[in-house]
């Protein structure tokens, strides 16, 4: 029987978007559903560390080693999406002498580059360091956009023949006796590029091979096929501030902790973060402790945190796993590796294999394992080359970096623009029309708006990860409208208020967890914008009765 | 022996504990003002009440220029955006902040950056602004052979030449040199100690303590009263001296408000430290500071603490009062001129409240404290920006942009009742005078015509 796809992977984030290119880039057929917008799990869910591999240096040395190796391999192929901030795993007074020597023994034996500082040095890196830091371990930590490298990966596959279905989510997988062959999925807007307020559908995809990358949500998949797949979520709190107080990735120098990480992203700084098992990756509190746990602790190294603008918190469920055999109480001592449970091995039931822990640093040796195991259980012989071949937007960056060209755009904006489009820049940035900025928090301008909107439909969430426009410190409150008109006329007005409404939805759920000085300020006139410009508040137009405009005088006196 | 045995810093006598504080922003244009932009929520008020946005649509106005620009940036980079020098720093927008963000000291540092790293050392622009902003070097020469200055700035030879080769623009007509300085004449007439002696007398004659030596005041009078115009700082040593004020007239330098202006950090630096320096001794010896031009005493009290941190600085920015404003508060201003009258030259001004001073808080004083004097009428021209803001409108790019904000208070002046102007400010005075021909006096001016009896110091 002749099948839809070679190979369906499940799951949109770093490791299925992953998968998918690397078995695209071997010559197969592959097709990935996702059920919301690319990184909508995990994924875009992490503080954006680019692992050194000095976290694991003291307690998981093969981890270690994978992720320094893999950092090098991410600076070369995702230049555009990493930044080399380099990161200090920072040590106070009251922390262990010990441990420091161990982490910094780790290290070497790692062949991570480490160098230690004092604290003075320490301090002339990073100004806001307490001036009572002792020493440090300099480490080539670095900060990595999830979600450029996933869209990246997305938009590579696809040039080598994949199709990407985001909107679509796994309802069933099919299964018959001992085989899965395929699955069922539901598209909230038919398929292709989802487009608001187009009727839904479903549609069954066979295929020779389903994988399952779905990461903490793998157990429920699997349960759809009566496989047990014992993933244990568990949640973690990330804290943007509006600002960067660092310009470095700053670790506290200690034993597994919760809030002892500060990465500078983007123009922000995310604090992480908690760990907590949940038993349900779509539903679990998010607790005001975590948050106030991020601030307290982390003003330790940094104190200015404390005085410092919150903009918005956010939490993500990692995909933690252990073998039934280990019985292991504290998540943070379950292990980051990851895990390829063949079900035909394990359960006897043929066609799918899930793929479970791991972490961002290392998706693309994670993709490269399981697409070797793919492709010997498909009998294709072919090798892997994403670890040299370059992802759009990183193909010969040094050339971007000799141009000066701006593209008539003022300087910070133009030097934010072209980082996050790398290679993609001229062809994006480069128009004969007027290119305002849209979001002026991050300097978008609407060349970059547009590109977005061309990839993705009409899901402004789509543009905002692709962009970064309304990630700002008014968390959209000037540029959603503006972004929303940007859809216009490709799309009619009712789609893009639909639109609208569901960025300006996902933008408060972050910040309700910042609501207190700056931002409860911001939100306020986010408020009072919304509501006298676009009558936000309460929308005459969405009235069940039309208005009576008899009942107003014609204004004269 | 690893790199983590090493004791790095611990000191030779293995004493640990002590921390030895770093200095970590030395340079003001090294200061990392992002977190800064913390306090801002995008509502614009500032882009709306910039005079140069107003009038420029190119400008991007300081919302962009201050928390915009700062929060895009990284610590390494070092391309501060062209159009940070199109702000003509006249700091409404400090005032316009509903949520304290520090607008003009974002501004200022990422100007200091920009000319750093970005303008070339060689440009004619450069070289123009650094001689507009050290306007102080070059006014001893000219004020040495003041009537040969004048005659040579007068031509139109010379200003034709100022506009092709430095880009000065010809529209204006340079200020005259005054034929003594103010501190020639303040030596001529014996310095302190002739001060200390009138001081005495005048309490005396008041019927107050003549030994109440806490009447002290050190005048900062700015490179624009001593070289330009000395009348203005001679009738603020009168007025003192009438309320029975010592006056101390320290050494001093450019307050530094055209460097700021230009973005010569360092040049306003050097300034600033000599500045600081001389005025707290002169704080050290009981005195109170005063200014009488707004744009100094702006410069003193809010951009030297936000630039600088020599010692004394916040003391000194703290001990700086403007002129009127000192006597406002320790003296009964309004009752002293309660009665007295002024001749006929002054009659009836058209107001204009300098930025500089509208930021201190004090745009509404002159009206209130003239409203007291007999026969003089004294209108209010509005909230306008005067255009020049220092160096800015004599630069030949920036003429025009200049004139056209200046439009709406030359406007209100011809409207008003009045044939002449008054303003505190010595560039808005320039402007005031440029736009509409009208003769400008400076309010210190009119308090000495009611106050001092003529002749008796000459």
């Amino acid at each position: 029987m002749a099948t839809d796809t070679d190979v369906l992977v499940v799951g949109g984030g770093s490791t299925g978007c992953g998968i998918a290119r690397d078995l695209a880039m071997r010559g197969l057929e592959v097709t990935l559903v996702e059920r919301g917008n690319l990184t909508d799990g995990t994924t875009g869910r992490m503080h954006g560390l680019l692992h050194s591999g000095g976290r694991y240096a003291v307690s998981d040395r093969a981890s270690a080693t994978e992720c320094i190796e893999e950092n090098e391999i991410l600076r070369e192929i995702a230049g555009h999406c990493v930044e080399l901030t380099g990161g200090l795993f920072v040590q106070r007074p009251e922390d262990s002498d010990a441990y420091f020597e161990e982490k910094l023994e780790g290290c070497r034996a790692c062949d991570i580059p480490a160098r230690v500082l004092s604290g003075r040095e320490a301090r002339e890196v990073e100004p806001y360091l307490a001036t009572d830091v002792k020493r440090a371990i300099e480490v080539p930590d670095g900060a990595v956009d999830p979600f450029r490298l996933c869209v990246a990966n997305a938009i590579d596959a696809r040039a080598h023949g994949a199709r990407i279905e985001t909107h679509a989510e796994v309802i069933d997988l099919l299964r018959e006796g001992d085989d899965v062959y395929g699955v069922e999925v539901r598209h909230d807007s038919g398929p292709g590029t989802r487009v608001h307020r187009t009727p839904g559908s479903t549609e069954e995809i066979t295929a020779e091979y389903v994988v399952n990358a779905t990461g903490a949500w793998a157990g429920r998949i699997g349960a759809m096929a009566d496989l047990d797949v014992e993933v244990r979520p568990s949640k973690g709190v990330m804290t943007i501030m509006n600002v960067r107080q660092v310009d470095t990735v700053i670790n506290r120098c200690r034993p597994k902790g919760d809030a002892d990480i500060i990465v500078p992203h983007e123009t922000t700084a995310i604090l992480g973060t908690t760990d907590e098992e949940v038993s349900d990756p779509d539903d679990y509190p998010e607790e005001e402790w975590e948050v106030d746990a991020m601030i307290d602790t982390l003003s330790e190294l940094v104190p200015i945190l404390t005085e410092a603008r919150t903009i918005r918190s956010f939490w993500g469920v990692r995909p933690l796993y252990e073998p039934p055999e280990r019985d292991t109480r504290d998540p943070t001592d379950i292990t980051r590796d990851f895990f390829l449970l063949d079900h035909a091995e394990r359960d006897g039931v043929a066609g799918i294999t899930s793929i479970v822990g791991g972490k961002f640093t290392t998706y693309r040796a994670m993709a490269e394992e399981i697409s070797d195991h793919v492709c010997e259980k498909l009998g294709v012989n072919a090798s892997c080359a994403t670890a040299t071949e370059p992802l759009p937007g990183s193909e010969n960056l040094e050339i971007l970096e000799e141009g000066m060209d701006d593209f008539g755009l003022r300087s910070p904006i133009a030097r934010r623009s072209k980082q996050r489009l790398g290679s993609r820049s001229r062809e994006v940035l480069e128009t004969d029309e007027a290119n305002p900025v849209i979001c002026a928090c991050e300097g978008v301008t609407r060349a970059e708006v547009r590109d977005a909107v061309s990839q993705s439909g009409s899901d402004l969430n789509a543009v905002r990860i692709r962009t970064r426009a309304s990630m700002g410190n008014c968390q959209g409150g000037f540029c959603c409208g503006p972004m929303a008109n940007e859809l216009h006329p490709k799309y009619d007005e009712p789609t893009a208020r639909a639109a609208l409404d569901e960025l300006i939805q996902e933008r408060w759920k972050g910040q309700r967890h910042a609501l207190w000085g700056e931002q409860l300020s911001q939100a306020m006139l986010n408020y009072a914008l919304f509501a006298t410009t676009m009558n936000r508040d309460e929308d005459p137009a969405d009235a069940a009765e039309p208005l009576e405009y008899a009942a107003f005088d014609h204004g004269g006196r | 022996m690893s790199d983590a045995e090493r004791s790095i810093d611990d000191a030779p006598d293995g004493s640990t504990d002590e921390f030895e504080p770093i200095q970590v922003f030395p340079e003001a244009e090294e200061m990392d003002l992002r977190p800064g932009a913390d306090n801002c929520y995008k509502c614009s008020t500032c882009d709306t009440n910039c005079p140069v946005a107003a009038v420029d649509d190119e400008f991007p106005g300081p919302k962009f220029q201050g928390p915009e620009q700062w929060r895009l940036k990284r610590q390494d980079d070092r391309d501060v955006d062209e159009s940070v020098m199109k702000c003509s720093n006249c700091m409404r927008c400090d005032s316009a902040c509903p949520s304290s963000v520090p607008l003009s000291q974002m501004h200022n540092t990422a100007r200091g950056e920009y000319v750093d790293e970005r303008m070339s050392k060689r440009s004619r622009e450069y070289l123009r602004n650094r001689m507009l902003a050290n306007y102080r070097r070059l006014a001893p020469l000219a004020s040495t052979f003041p009537r040969t200055a004048n005659a040579v700035m007068g031509l139109s030879i010379t200003r034709w030449i100022g506009e092709k080769l430095l880009g000065v623009t010809s529209e204006r007509e340079f200020p005259e040199f005054a034929t003594e300085t103010f501190r020639e004449w303040w030596e001529t007439r014996g310095g302190n100690a002739a001060s200390k002696k009138r001081a005495r007398e005048a309490r005396a004659k008041r019927g107050g303590d003549a030994d109440d030596a806490e009447k002290r005041i050190a005048y900062f009078h700015g490179c624009y009263a001593n070289y330009n115009t000395p009348e203005v700082a001679k009738a603020l040593v009168r007025v003192y001296e009438h309320f029975g004020y010592e006056v101390l007239v320290p050494d001093q330098r450019c307050s530094g408000t055209p460097m700021f202006a230009n973005g010569m950090l360092d040049d306003a630096r050097r300034a600033a430290e000599t500045n600081v320096a001389e005025l707290a001794a002169a704080i050290e010896d009981g005195a109170d500071v005063v200014a009488s031009c707004s744009s100094c005493s702006m410069s003193i009290r809010q951009e030297y603490p936000e630039l600088f941190d020599f010692a004394d600085t916040e003391t000194v920015a703290e001990t700086t009062w403007d002129a009127v404003e000192y006597l406002r508060v320790h003296e009964d201003l309004e009752a002293e001129l309660a009665g007295t009258s002024v001749d006929d030259e002054f009659d009836s001004f058209a107001y204009h409240a300098p930025c500089h001073s509208r930021n201190q808080g004090l745009n509404g004083q002159t009206i209130e404290v003239m409203s007291a004097i007999d026969g003089v009428d004294v209108h209010d021209v509005g909230d306008s920006c005067s255009g020049i803001s220092g160096t800015y409108g004599w630069k030949a790019e920036n003429y025009e942009t200049s004139m056209k904000i200046g439009e709406e208070m030359f406007e209100h002046m011809a409207d008003a009742d009045a044939e002449a102007g008054l303003t505190e400010c010595p560039t808005c005075s320039m402007q005031m005078e440029h736009g509409t021909g009208y003769e400008i006096t400076h309010t210190l001016e009119v308090l000495e015509a009611a106050l001092v009896e003529t002749g008796t110091d000459e």
